[in-house]
């Protein structure tokens, strides 16, 4: 036991601050896409909804829906329209309502589009 | 966002008041000590071994009050990882039938949360499709301190923080 007072002191505290603090660690997390909305055309937005593997696009005209519950960070959104499509750098995504993951992402020039796609 | 403050205003008045009694009630209950269980309803495994992480020195949910309990009996919070496996379905709902009430149903990652599988003979794809789901925590795996929010969330410790953002960027993020 004093040894490990002892060490304790001299090496610090290793367990983190978090929720009191913001954890550094925090910052290299994978997290979901963030969208520029200036750069996010209709044909990107197709695009995003064809190769998300987990169905976490879908689109209606003039929106991209985006669905941060289903988004599994795989990053191949980011990958195919890196204009369009940054990382938002979140963790904290805890709800207690479900459809708050859900976000409408408004899509560029496609205000002419009126059929419905998913 | 347009559709998350018209929700509310859709509800019978009388609705957020008797939610805000009941996060009161819960966090006045578990707010200093709350046992989970863990369920694992098909998961890949990613999820638990972040669930695991959560009792090591770096995060060490035991300092916020949160404890780990093999008995449903003793748990105050199912956690609950995977899409709800139909072959797992009826031992879910016996693990959840055998926690006293108040209980929280806790589903964690995408599976969970209906984003990787759909609905077929299999799985019911979301845990919401066989459990009252009381909190959503996202993520492929959720990290630990995700986890770590979304203990507190259920808890009533810390305010939900993802139906502010937008996910714009350069917008309200």
């Amino acid at each position: 036991m004093p040894q490990w007072f002892v060490k304790g002191l001299r090496r610090g505290v290793v367990t983190t601050r978090y929720p009191a603090r913001p954890d550094p660690l925090a910052a290299v997390l994978p997290g979901p896409p963030a969208f520029r909305a200036d750069a996010l055309t209709s044909q990107i937005a197709d695009d995003l909804v064809q190769i998300c593997p987990s169905r976490a696009f879908s689109r209606t005209a003039g929106t991209l829906i985006f669905d941060a519950g289903a988004c599994t960070w795989c990053g191949r959104c980011r990958d195919r329209a890196p204009a369009a499509v940054t990382s938002s750098g979140e963790f904290e995504l805890a709800v207690t309502n479900r459809s708050a993951l859900v976000k409408l992402i408004p899509v560029r020039g496609d205000a002419s589009k009126g059929e419905v796609t998913t | 966002m347009s559709s998350d403050s018209a929700a509310p205003a859709a509800m019978p008045s009388g609705v957020d008041e008797a939610a805000d009694e009941l996060r009161r009630r819960v966090a006045r209950q578990f707010g200093r000590s709350l046992h989970i269980r863990t369920l694992d309803t098909g998961s890949c495994a990613a999820c638990e071994q972040e669930i695991r992480m959560l009792a090591a020195p770096h995060y060490d949910l035991h300092r916020l009050g949160f404890f780990f309990t093999p008995a449903p009996r003793h748990a105050d919070l199912l956690l609950v990882t995977g899409p709800m496996l139909r072959a797992f379905a009826s031992a879910a709902r016996k693990t959840y039938d055998a926690m006293p009430s108040p209980k929280l149903v806790v589903a964690t990652g995408a599976c969970a949360l209906g984003g990787v599988y759909q609905p077929d003979e299999f799985s019911y794809g979301s845990v919401a499709a066989h459990l009252p789901v009381d909190v959503w925590i996202a993520g492929c795996p959720p990290s630990p301190l995700a986890l770590l929010h979304g203990l507190m969330v259920a808890v009533d410790r810390m305010a939900e923080k993802a139906s502010r953002l937008t996910f714009i960027a350069g917008g309200t993020l």
